[in-house]
């Protein structure tokens, strides 16, 4: 009972902290909620990349830290086909080539280091992440590139007889929370409502008794990768359609990893859970509680969103080391 | 218990002369015996001994230096685990491998996972050939469940269940394949007198309604006489006995290794 | 109801009702089972025609007219069917307790004279194999289950699947058989013995006529308003009168479905499933349902603990009122209202209970907070009275009347007269025809002028309800001639979750001690959550954290007692926590999970006389059967506490 005490305190304070400035009247509440969804907006991209960490980390206990090399790579090859043919039909390509990477991850990395430490997992995935950021930019170049989803950027307006002026939001913002929706509910019923989703759980949970009833890790592996490169190939195209392609995703991608800590390392509800609450809490930091410690501490300002989500996963993995929803293992006496 | 006179099939595993070492350390040296089809065969023999070494090898888990295995007659040469499994080998093993996320049914319906046909596309859209072949493993589960009296634990998570429990979800498991030959590594290990006794009856059902070939590992004397046909004995990665359970008893190496005479 | 007869003979023998029923309701579902995962059923055509097949097979067999029919095993559709196949020919189903040992089978078999017998699997025919030698007119032996079955090969075995194979054969050669055998029954006919748990002594077999069975299945479907869209789950020992009166009779007569859960251990589950419209449990079941809640609500969050404790507050404070359609302050209903949608509700729901019109308890008392908390969160939980040889037709609490502390009004056609000694009397439409082979058992039982005596000391209270305090010969005196009722002090020191058993003394005495029985999962939860280890049963019982917890519970009953200016000299001064659990196969409790006093007095003679002596501990040896049949023995040193007593409250007033 007494470990939840710190847990509902930091909760509590969250959902205080995101309140206060309405709660204060420091915002226009049509303000704050463009805020807000701003930070919903952000939140949804980060629990894409989250979402593929936590895939692998389930599946077969590695550390992906190439997941954002992947977003970046399947970004590039998306936007750079799609220049030659329709976008459609890039994204399937995408998809084949994130495959292809799947296969070829597990021929020349995962099989030849089976049964090593995780520590040297990842720093194998490490060096897949350098090698991806290269050799996409080898391949596909290194300027900053289009995904043109063919969404009206143009904001709309809602809610405009509730609020004063109403809300603004964009529309491709919509549609990437509707993608990143249903991309998470097909995740959810492949992995409980199908054989391979079974033998995926199983072999997450004891590979040695995985194999013992007929699983192939290797397949396993490979549909594992390749699951997490269909999410890298549209967390790709719904990122590149925002920010358009360049190096930086796989540094913004980066922020994958206090959601995680966030949501817990094996869930894939608290990867969107954590990514939400990251995106709205920064941007929250940023606009309410940036100027007033400027105000207070007379700093020179900015920046605390660059910092704020790594601060916040600090907390967690202090009071509550296995994230929201992680699994704590029990040892039964 | 053992039906004297009770007739076995073919050799169902012929081992032949199996060494296996780690390193400088020998753990099975010039091993050979073979096990009937319907037949029990126990395992036995002081700790470390290598009996665990010897099922390790059967199922591929460890690939012996010298040596064949011979399953159905075909040489099982270099194999993976689950090949062997693919194969038709079963096992359930000392310390618990169990799903622990998951419940008894889906820890259950991994073992039919050979065993289904349909392509990943076609379980992912519930497909009607795929939904059907579900439901056809499904049934073959629930005997299980039901053969096994563990229907009032089809959703609990296999980590909130008893010990014995748990043991008898793993065996469950094994049984799902419908294996030609099933391996149990101490299938009583941990457990009270009333556990083995549901355990040693579910043994003997399995091999009696199912025609299942068993080979099995324990420590429990009692359990290993009451249950086997016949009983091998293992010291120093040696063979040193072979024989009913009656034979075995009165044998002078078997009575030493035992008692740990030094010869 | 009676006027849904269709002409054409009147249904009074069980195998007419059922041949009605599948006549004018031949399609409605008539019973359930769960098997492999999913839930079979069976209309009333379907039920008929299974029954006739095994009645056929039965006569196939040379089962015959005035035979008795042994039934052993867990509730089964086909052993249900097993009653109205032996009552078709004009047989007797004599029940058996699945979980007796072979000893206790081999008594009823021998009194009954039984020569056939159909039981669910592999264990009973096990038992009854055993039982054999030593009984060889049992001639056969049907068993449902094959499982395990295949190399037996005694001639008296046969499965089930054949007895019916044999009886469609059999039907085919002689149509007319079937429905000649059910003509030829009358109902007078005996269409059942029950044999009596025997609390005190050898079972008496109860020959109930079909008559004195469809009269008391008939007033209660009447009382309550039973009908065909009603849904039972059996659950409880067929060899139980409550089961056989709910799950057989009551159905049989109102045509409602009766359901069978996939095996003794999903009985929650199933429960939850089914959602039953219609609920009877002996009060041990309604107190395991409670302390599964109570475990399970420690362990939830707490913010879900300070939802359910703040309303059940509101629950305790006006549940009862609004059940009863008194008037509740309006506030208070508000209240009363949400706690539905947040905690009654859902609670109710994982009882199994969301569907529930009725439940009834009987069989022993029940604790007035046990049924406080039922009947407050909106649980119609009614108490009622009867025993085997009135087929539990006597007392029952109307809707609206539900008092906790009695068991209701006389029923329609039940007379009952307390005697100058304080015993029950009752004369009812389902008086038994007579026990079997015993006249002089009926002499003892039954007064001149033809009341049952029941045993039981109690009296009508002003509103009209019968109160039972306790069996007449057990209520006793202390050595200063305070009123000592055991059973009563012992319902309410078992009303705490903590206490699973509980043996009071007193009867001239100078005072009330106490042995109790931990409950091994309550106590081990509370001692988990505290980081108490424990090595096991008699570890955890002789811990001294253990002994606190136990000594609050005492104290908290003489507190409760010291309010009753009557029973304020009864509070229990001593008590000790016995190393082992009471287990009905070492004879300390019956079948049905009541104590039995005297034998325990007897066997744990050491620890009374050191409870009487003073002592604060003793060491014990005590012989213990193992369910493989071997014996050994546990031996442990117990401690013994004394309890704080209070002054009565009646004593100041006054």
């Amino acid at each position: 009972m007494k470990r939840h005490l710190p847990v509902m305190i930091l909760c509590t304070a969250l959902v205080a902290g995101l309140a206060a400035p309405l709660a204060t009247g420091a915002s226009a509440p049509g303000f704050y909620m463009e805020v807000l969804f701003g930070g919903l907006a952000a939140g949804v991209l980060y629990s894409l990349v989250a979402l593929g960490f936590v895939l692998i980390f389930k599946a077969s206990g590695v550390f992906n830290f190439a997941q954002g090399s992947m977003v970046l790579f399947a970004a590039l090859s998306v936007a750079r086909m799609a220049e030659v043919m329709p976008l459609w039909l890039a994204a399937m390509l995408g998809v084949g080539v994130m495959v292809l990477l799947a296969i070829l991850i597990e021929r020349l990395v995962l099989r030849p280091l089976v049964n090593q430490e995780g520590v040297v997992l990842l720093m194998a995935t490490l060096g897949v992440s350098y090698f991806l950021d290269g050799f996409g930019q080898s391949v596909w170049g290194s300027d900053i590139y289009e995904i043109n989803l063919g969404l009206p950027k143009a904001p709309v307006m809602i809610l405009g007889n509730l609020f004063k002026g109403g809300i603004l939001i964009n529309k491709d913002d919509v549609a990437a929370a509707v993608v990143a929706l249903l991309l998470v509910t097909a995740l959810a019923l492949f992995f409980q409502k199908t054989a391979t989703g079974r033998a995926l759980r199983a072999v997450a949970d004891d590979h040695q008794a995985a194999q013992s009833i007929g699983i192939p890790l290797n397949r396993i592996w490979v549909i594992v990768w390749s699951v997490a490169g269909i999410v890298a190939v549209v967390a790709g195209m719904v990122w590149g359609s925002k920010l358009g392609v360049q190096f930086s995703i796989s540094q913004v991608a980066l922020k994958a990893l206090p959601v995680v800590i966030l949501g817990g390392f094996t869930s894939i509800p608290g990867a969107i859970l954590g990514g939400l609450i990251i995106g709205v809490g920064e941007k929250m930091a940023e606009i309410f509680l940036g100027p007033l410690m400027v105000r207070t501490f007379d700093l020179a300002g900015g920046g605390i969103e660059n910092w704020f989500a790594y601060v916040l996963a600090l907390l967690f993995l202090l009071v509550r080391p296995e994230g929201l929803f992680g699994e704590r293992i029990i040892d039964r006496v | 218990m053992t039906p004297h006179g009770r007739a076995f099939g073919e050799p169902v595993l012929a081992v032949d002369n199996i060494s296996l070492a780690f390193g400088g350390v020998k753990a099975l040296s010039d091993v050979s015996f073979h096990v009937r089809e319907r037949e029990i065969l126990a395992i036995i023999g002081p700790n470390g001994a290598g009996k665990s070494s010897m099922l390790n090898v059967i199922n591929g888990v460890y690939r012996p230096q010298k040596g064949t295995i011979r399953f159905f007659g075909e040489a099982h040469h270099n194999i993976d685990t689950h090949e062997a499994a693919a194969q038709g080998i079963a096992r359930t093993f000392q310390n618990l491998a169990l799903f622990k996320g998951m419940n008894v049914l889906d820890n259950i319906m991994t073992g039919r996972n050979l065993r289904m046909k349909a392509g990943l596309l076609a379980q992912a859209m519930r497909f009607g050939p795929a939904e059907r072949e579900e439901l056809e493993h499904r049934a073959a589960v629930e005997r299980i469940i039901d053969f096994l009296e563990i229907q009032a634990y089809r959703k609990t998570p296999v980590g909130r269940l008893p010990y014995g429990l748990q043991k008898r979800v793993d065996l469950g498991r094994a049984l799902a394949m419908e294996p030609r030959l099933l391996l149990l590594d101490e299938p009583m290990a941990g457990m009270n007198v009333e556990e083995k006794q549901d355990m040693c009856r579910f043994i003997l059902d399995v091999n009696d309604e199912f025609g299942t070939t068993i080979v099995l590992i324990e420590h429990d004397m009692g359990v290993v006489m009451d249950l086997s046909d016949r009983v091998i004995v293992l010291d120093y990665g040696r063979k040193i006995g072979d024989g009913t359970p009656d034979e075995v008893r009165g044998t002078q190496a078997v009575i030493d290794a035992y008692l740990g005479v030094k010869h | 109801m009676a006027q849904a007869d269709t002409g054409g003979g009147s249904a009074d023998t069980f195998p007419r009702l059922l041949l009605r029923h599948a006549r004018t309701q031949g399609r409605r579902t008539a019973m359930r089972e769960k098997d492999l995962g999913i839930w079979q059923s069976w209309t009333w055509s379907q039920v008929a025609n299974e029954v006739r097949a095994a009645a056929c097979g039965l006569a196939a067999n040379g089962f015959r007219r005035g035979m008795n029919l042994a039934i052993i095993g867990d509730n089964r559709p086909r052993l249900y069917w097993s009653f109205a196949a032996a009552q078709c020919l004009g047989g007797v189903p004599v029940p058996v307790y699945q979980d007796a040992v072979a000893d206790e089978m081999l008594f009823v078999l021998e009194n009954a004279g039984v020569e056939y017998a159909i039981v669910e699997d592999q264990e009973q025919v096990d038992k009854l194999l055993e039982i054999l030698p030593r009984y060889p007119r049992l001639k056969r032996i049907f068993y449902d289950d094959p499982r395990g079955m295949r190399h037996y090969t005694q001639p008296q075995l046969g499965a089930y699947d054949a007895l019916r194979q044999a009886g469609r054969e059999f039907d085919r050669a002689d149509p007319g058989f079937f429905e000649r055998c059910v003509e030829e029954g009358r109902a007078g006919d005996t269409c059942v013995i029950l044999y009596t748990s025997g609390t005190t002594s050898k079972p008496k077999g109860v020959c109930h006529s079909h008559a004195s069975f469809i009269a008391a299945a008939r007033g209660d479907v009447a009382f309550d308003g039973f009908g065909p869209a009603d849904e039972v789950l059996s659950y409880l020992p067929m060899a139980w009168v409550g089961d056989h009166l709910f799950s057989y009779a009551q159905a049989l007569v109102a045509g409602f479905t009766v359901n069978c859960p996939e095996s003794s251990e999903t009985a929650m589950n199933d429960l939850r499933e089914i959602g039953p419209t219609y609920y009877f449990a002996p009060p041990r079941i309604f107190e395991n349902l409670l302390t599964t809640v109570m475990i399970r609500m420690e362990d939830a969050s707490r913010i879900k603990r300070g939802l359910f404790h703040y309303f059940m507050d509101v629950a305790r404070r006006c549940g009862m009122q609004i059940m009863d359609g008194k008037p509740v302050p309006f506030a208070d209903r508000v209240r009363y209202l949400l706690g539905d949608l947040l905690v009654y509700g859902p609670l109710r729901n994982v009882l199994g209970m969301s569907r529930l019109r009725v439940a009834y308890t009987g069989g022993a008392a029940i604790g007035p907070d046990l049924h406080r908390f039922y009947r407050s969160i909106g649980i119609n939980l009614k108490q009622l009275y009867g025993q085997t040889e009135t087929a539990v037709y006597v007392c029952k609490q109307p809707n609206g009347e539900a008092r906790l502390d009695t068991v209701g009004r006389p029923l329609p056609g039940v007379d009952i007269k307390i005697t100058g000694a304080g015993e029950i009397w009752v004369k009812t439409p389902g008086l038994l025809k007579e026990y079997y082979k015993s006249p002089d058992a009926m002499a003892e039982s039954i007064s001149p002028d033809g009341y049952f005596m029941t045993g039981d000391a109690g009296f009508f209270d002003s509103h009209g309800h019968l109160k039972v305090i306790d069996r007449a010969r057990d209520v006793g005196k202390l050595n200063d001639e305070t009123l000592f009722a055991p059973q009563f002090l012992e319902n309410k020191l078992k009303f705490f979750p903590y206490i699973k058993e509980a043996v009071c003394f007193g009867d001239r005495r100078d005072m009330v001690c106490a042995l109790l029985n931990i409950d091994m999962q309550a106590v081990g939860n509370w001692a988990e959550r505290r980081g108490l280890a424990y090595a096991g049963y008699v570890d955890l019982a002789g811990k001294p954290d253990v002994y606190a917890l136990l000594q609050e519970c005492v104290e908290a009953v003489n507190a409760d007692l010291a309010q009753e200016a009557h029973l304020a000299g009864s509070q229990v001064r001593r008590f000790l926590v016995l190393h082992k659990e009471l287990d009905a196969d070492d004879d300390e409790l019956t079948r049905t999970r009541k104590v039995r006093r005297v034998f325990i007095a007897q066997k744990y003679e050491s620890m009374v006389s050191a409870l009487y002596g003073g002592q604060d501990r003793c060491i014990v040896e005590t012989e213990v059967k193992f369910e493989d049949g071997r014996s050994g023995k546990i031996r442990a040193d117990v401690q013994i506490r004394d309890a704080r007593t209070y002054p009565a409250a009646g004593a100041r007033v006054a």
